[in-house]
């Protein structure tokens, strides 16, 4: 089932705007694969008329394998996510999904880096979850966080109880070190590089990934975001440019939202 | 009670009157996840140009209030990979497809539209003269009476399919276009197209949409939609084909009445895209509980006698 109406489970906020809800979802949304979205429609949301797209943050399993739901982690931007905040327990959300493309995690990866921007990092908990139950090490899955303050690190909790290396950056030092994140990305790319770098969050953080993994010639994927009215290719909205000027553009959701490093100008 | 749903389209039968519009249903395959596509009345498959087109650069979507501005810029396969990738699913459908298709010249026009003719499982031609997001074609079309009827004539030389013309609201008066249209051959007229605006962001102060204007669309132009069908529906003796912020069967039943004999779902197909489904079940419960054995009794039935 593609399209269904979830109840919320939970929605609590973490920081000051960002929040985290589960849905429930039907047992075949189990076929979700991490990087994948839904579009979620927020009716209570006034004058918002189209969904939102959210990555999913976690799957929601019902004791056994079975998946019950999942979990989106979201911050508050604009009328949509902002009116999604007063959803409570038992209330539902139509849902579309799960939707677009992912990461690579089926892969045997040795040795593998986790890149996470702000909210960006939505995703990874899911991917990192993924790669251990294809039996990578967990001390081979190196997850780096970068945020503006110490608040905006997030997920800290589900990484250490998975037990990978974890490296924080803040923009104001008010955690880890007072640098971008990419600075002790490029600095474990030369001392141990990963076979696979897995990445999201905001465009320049990507851009610079890119300038230094091109050089290096390591297999990396991103996740971007687009605006975007339907979710699944037929309004042609959310075209992302290319590297060939020429070349059609791709669309975040049904070429991504996960793409080759190399496939998209970023 | 039985319901007749069916309507006859300047000569196309089709088995109900609603169909999705062109630019917001794909080829039609994107959505078989969500519905019967035979329950339709027919797909419009996204606007079609002789070479493959890139569309505009993003930002290309935003929401407004009510509704959204797009200015995709008509991206689209070409008529090459159309009729290799697309069509031959959409001959598997038993549903009219109508394919809307567009030029930069009135020859391009009529080159797609004769080639087209070739192909089967094409029930009807969509003429777009009205898209506001291409410099040249669309729009430059369809805002002036000569060019209009100069396109439609051209296109009529050249196909024999029943020929539907899609008309733009950025006019001083839809009227006269339409009566260029019908003038020059049209089997039908499809409106409204998207009206042109702009949303601008204040704090770089840049047009949210690279291309500066967009098309709006969605339940903000429903009235603007509803009231130049109804002007359309009296200016010519051509079927009218409604299209405008339709997000429900109450709002298809409107533009029935006002004089459209079929309607186009549009925007509504990205927040529900099951949308046009949901309102052909709802049409037939409208007609079991009104006692209305044919549907197309609706069309033009709009009461403007004085009220008591």
């Amino acid at each position: 089932m593609l399209q269904f109406e979830a109840s919320v489970l939970w929605n609590a906020a973490v920081s000051e705007d960002v929040y985290h809800l589960g849905l429930t979802a039907p047992s075949d949304f189990g076929r979700a694969r991490p990087g994948q979205f839904v579009m979620v429609r927020i009716p209570r949301a006034p004058g918002a008329l189209l969904r939102r797209p959210f990555s999913i943050h976690k799957l929601i399993f019902d004791g056994g394998r079975r998946v019950s739901g999942f979990e989106l982690l979201y911050k508050t931007v604009g009328k949509g996510t902002h009116a999604l905040i007063n959803y409570r327990i038992g209330d539902t959300l139509p849902i579309l999904g799960p939707l677009g493309s992912s990461f690579s995690a089926n892969k045997p990866w040795r040795r593998v880096f986790l890149v996470a921007g702000g909210i960006g990092v939505a995703p990874m908990p899911f991917l990192a979850d993924r790669l251990l139950a294809k039996r990578l090490n967990p001390e081979d899955c190196h997850v780096f966080i970068g945020g503006q303050s110490a608040a905006d690190l997030l997920c800290q909790d589900d990484f250490r109880a998975l037990g990978v290396p974890l490296t924080l950056t803040t923009d104001d030092g008010s955690a880890g070190d007072q640098c971008l994140i990419t600075h002790p990305v490029e600095a474990a790319l030369d001392r141990s590089p990963p076979d696979a770098l897995f990445a999201c969050g905001p465009m320049p953080m990507l851009a610079c990934l890119a300038g230094f993994l091109e050089q290096r010639g390591i297999f990396a994927q991103v996740s971007v975001e687009s605006m975007m009215a339907c979710g699944m290719g037929a309004c042609l909205g959310c075209a992302l440019p290319v590297r060939d000027t020429h070349a059609p553009y791709r669309h975040a959701c049904i070429d991504g939202p996960v793409f080759d490093l190399d496939q998209i100008a970023v | 009670m039985s319901v007749d749903l069916s309507v006859n389209i300047g000569g196309l039968h089709l088995k109900n009157p609603v169909l999705t519009a062109s630019g917001t249903f794909g080829y039609g395959r994107e959505f078989s996840r969500f519905m019967d596509l035979n329950a339709l009345g027919g797909i419009v498959v996204k606007g079609l140009s002789l070479e493959p087109s890139r569309g505009n650069p993003p930002p290309r979507v935003v929401e407004t209030a009510s509704g959204m501005l797009n200015a995709i810029g008509l991206e689209n396969v070409g008529l090459a990979a159309f009729i290799k990738d697309k069509l031959p699913y959409l001959r598997t459908l038993d549903t009219a497809v109508i394919v809307n298709i567009y030029g930069q010249t009135v020859e391009a026009y009529a080159e797609l539209a004769e080639r087209l003719s070739d192909c089967d499982g094409i029930a009807a031609l969509e003429v777009n003269i009205s898209c506001p997001n291409v410099k040249a074609g669309g729009i430059a079309f369809g805002a002036d009476p000569q060019s209009a009827h100069a396109v439609v004539a051209a296109v009529r030389t050249r196909s024999q399919r029943p020929l539907w013309v899609k008309l733009s609201p950025n006019v001083t008066d839809v009227t006269t276009i339409a009566r260029s249209a019908a003038d020059a051959g049209a089997d039908a007229l499809s409106l409204i197209n998207t009206l042109t605006g702009m949303a601008i962001d204040v704090e770089t102060r840049r047009p949210v949409l690279a291309n500066v204007t967009g098309g709006l669309s969605g339940p903000a132009i429903k009235p603007v939609a509803l009231r130049m069908v109804w002007q359309a529906a009296q200016a010519v003796d051509l079927p009218i084909v409604g299209i405008g912020g339709i997000m429900n069967t109450i709002d298809a039943l409107e533009f029935l009445i006002a004089g459209a004999a079929a309607i186009q779902v549009g925007t509504a197909n990205f927040i529900n895209p099951s949308t046009a489904v949901e309102i052909v079940d709802g049409l037939t419960r409208y007609c079991e509980e009104g006692a209305i054995r044919r549907l197309s009794q609706l069309t033009g039935s709009l009461v403007t006698s004085a009220r008591e």
